[in-house]
């Protein structure tokens, strides 16, 4: 307890600084931020992107100077279940469910709803109408890259894709290559291939130089997810094609910049939405839920393309460059309200 | 006579027969199969594979098991990472540290299975949890690539080392130009040293003693417990070797657990027992068996095989093989096909 207190008395003491005014203003209970307590419930939180989301929820849940606790159940889905007991056995004021299945999570997330505690969820839908879902647009990440592909490469090209069925965000991507396969037929797909064995990376390149030798003529590779990117590059460069293939992907991390950037790379273009940014926006969304507003039944965080013209011309070679350089990467302009402090950048 | 001739030929031949059919198969389907590229291709593929399941067989060898060595490779692609991009030291550190680290683990193995008793499976499970952990803690849980954020705040300067990138990348002229990568020969070369290690010393034979019987080997004045502590340090050293070329091709530290690494080695070894008829662990069976999984994934994946199936087709293999093993040493003495 004493741990909190000096926390939350840190957070509050940074949030007076710039925020004095601003917090006076703030409905209750962010009047008294110091009071308010969520809790953080996640399924997934092993890798890059996950490790970015939660630092995105404690910047923003620090930049309003509310106490944050964290449950993991590291993939256990009756644990996590379990956490959203526990949460609201200790008694917080809103949870964010990061992830997740919807048959354990459901009935969680209406008892946590039954205790009068507000709840979000991100990317996991618990079938609740009091519950706002988070959402990253994996339609619009997809539509984003492809049509960069068609600006690029014109509506004829013979195509390769990476896929894995029965993963949702990645068959929700591979619905609209299937619409714009189906719009395009100049675009012809010779093969499907992909796998989730880890390192997906190394896996996924042993498959794309297969691809690749057994269908010289690809011009295009849609790997819309980045470890699938990094695979089918490490493959075209082994196979000294990076003149003749591009690939366009989702995602983005550090690493993926550097790899796009290299000389010569095949990486065109990716679309993506900042994983930290998605935190802030649950946080947010959660902020005005707590104080009696409505942030809607979904709140979707618009994805950025990302090309290698644009990492070139700005010299972008990291993550937080890129928040720094591309605006639109670094802020989503929703769940906003006047009184939100927002984290510092 | 007669017939049991034919079943020994089975068991004996079966195995390379069933390889050569595939080949045929594969090319026939798909001409491009048969290019010299998709052959060194596929010996690329299986390189990190094969130099992990050659651990394992050293351990399989003296009745060990070696769960960690998965984990080991993907904690050796952290440290060399780590020690390059964060540390900004030069490949030859990397390298070494990583071997070291290797070597440390497979001692720390040992030890636990033979001074304190602990069951190899229980220890080596042990390790790998151990070491799936310990790897993110440096970096709390993040991938490490170059021109990261430091916690500090900073952008990491150092950046991967090009003879380290080499490793995985460099290829070399043979027959046509750039044409066998580092990892290939690097695997040739440790198979090699592997089976003549096992095969032609003293001391392969004493593990293989050691394997069959160890109180015998006691008896006989064989160092037992030095031994099967060797085989651990020689099957974390090899794990090592498949990290670095792994941090190598990706040129990144990649947060994995290793887990399909560990699976597709010890099937590669498993795979192994059959070949020739050997029926006990064996470096030639072993890095046949690799190269029978090898060419099953790229023959399956030129014809657009869902992984779903290469997994189903790997497992098959699998039961086909330990079949082929245990009718030889069991009375039924009939093979299949």
């Amino acid at each position: 307890m004493i741990s909190r207190r000096i926390f939350a008395a840190l957070v509050s003491g940074v949030a007076l600084v710039p925020g004095l005014a601003l917090a006076q203003d703030a409905p209750a209970p962010f009047d008294n931020p110091g009071d308010v307590n969520i809790a953080l419930v996640r399924y997934l939180s092993t890798g890059d992107f996950f490790q970015a989301y939660l630092s995105g929820v404690e910047k923003q849940a620090a930049a309003l100077g509310v106490n944050l606790q964290v449950f993991d159940s590291r993939q256990d889905a009756a644990l996590q279940a379990d956490m959203v007991d526990q949460a609201i056995a200790l008694g917080v004021d809103g949870i964010i469910i990061q992830h997740g299945l919807t048959e354990s999570m459901k009935e969680a997330a209406q008892r946590a709803v039954d205790a009068g505690i507000k709840v979000v969820a991100f990317d996991v839908n618990v079938e609740n109408a009091a519950i706002p879902q988070v959402e990253q647009s994996d339609a619009a990440l997809a539509q984003l890259a492809l049509d960069q592909a068609i600006a690029d490469n014109g509506a004829e090209w013979v195509a390769g894709f990476v896929h894995v069925a029965g993963i949702a965000p990645l068959d929700r991507r591979a619905a609209v290559w299937e619409e714009v396969k189906a719009a395009n037929p100049g675009i012809n797909e010779v093969a499907m291939f992909g796998t989730l064995d880890n390192p997906i990376a190394n896996s996924v390149a042993n498959q794309a130089r297969s691809v690749l030798s057994a269908n010289p003529n690809i011009q295009v590779m849609f790997a819309p997810y980045d470890e699938f990117a990094k695979g089918v590059k490490i493959a075209v460069d082994e196979a000294g094609m990076s003149g003749q293939v591009s690939i366009y992907s989702a995602d983005i991390s550090t690493a993926d910049i550097q790899l796009m950037r290299e000389e010569g790379s095949a990486w065109k273009a990716t679309a993506a939405t900042n994983p930290a940014v998605v935190g802030e926006v649950s946080v947010r969304s959660l902020a005005l839920l707590l104080a009696g507003e409505n942030p809607g039944a979904s709140v979707i965080v618009p994805p950025t393309l990302i090309t290698q013209a644009m990492l070139n011309e700005l010299d972008i070679k990291n993550m937080e460059e890129l928040g720094a350089k591309l605006p639109a990467f670094a802020h989503a302009d929703v769940a906003m309200a006047p009184w939100m402090t927002l984290p510092p950048r | 006579m007669k017939s049991l001739s034919l079943t020994e030929l089975a068991i004996r031949y079966g195995f390379l027969l069933l390889m050569a059919g595939l080949i045929v198969v594969f090319s026939v389907l798909r001409p491009a199969f048969l290019s010299p590229q998709s052959g060194v291709f596929i010996l690329q593929s299986v390189a990190i594979t094969g130099i992990l399941a050659l651990g394992v067989t050293a351990t399989l060898v003296v009745d060990g098991f070696d769960l960690s060595i998965g984990a080991v490779a993907t904690s050796a692609m952290m440290l060399s990472a780590y020690v390059m991009v964060i540390w900004e030291m030069g490949a030859v550190p990397a390298v070494l540290l990583c071997l070291g680290m290797g070597a440390l683990v497979g001692l720390v193995n040992g030890l636990l299975i033979v001074k304190m008793r602990v069951p190899d499976l229980l220890a080596t499970l042990g390790m790998m949890f151990l070491l799936v952990g310990l790897q993110r803690i440096p970096t709390q849980g993040n991938s490490i690539s170059t021109g990261m954020m430091l916690p500090g705040g900073q952008a990491a300067e150092g950046s991967f080392a090009p003879e380290f990138l080499m490793l995985g990348r460099h290829r070399i002229d043979f027959i046509l130009p750039d044409l066998v990568p580092l990892s290939v020969v690097v695997l040739i070369v440790i198979a090699l040293l592997t089976w003549a290690f096992l095969e032609l010393t003293r001391h392969g034979r004493v593990m293989y003693a050691i394997g069959s019987n160890a109180q015998a080997a006691g008896l006989a004045g064989i160092n037992v417990a030095g031994y099967r502590i060797l085989a651990y340090v020689i099957s974390g050293v090899m794990a090592s070797i498949g990290g670095i070329l792994l941090a190598a091709r990706l040129g990144r530290g990649d947060v994995a657990s290793g887990n399909n690494l560990l699976l597709d080695s010890v099937a590669a070894a498993l795979i192994g027992f059959a070949v020739l008829g050997a029926a006990k662990p064996n470096a030639f069976g072993t890095a046949i068996g690799a190269l029978f999984v090898g060419i099953l994934l790229q023959g399956l994946t030129m014809l657009n095989a869902p992984y779903y199936t290469q997994d189903f087709i790997k497992g098959a293999v699998l039961v086909v093989a330990l079949v082929f093993t245990f009718a030889l040493s069991g009375r039924v003495g009939r093979a299949r096909r």
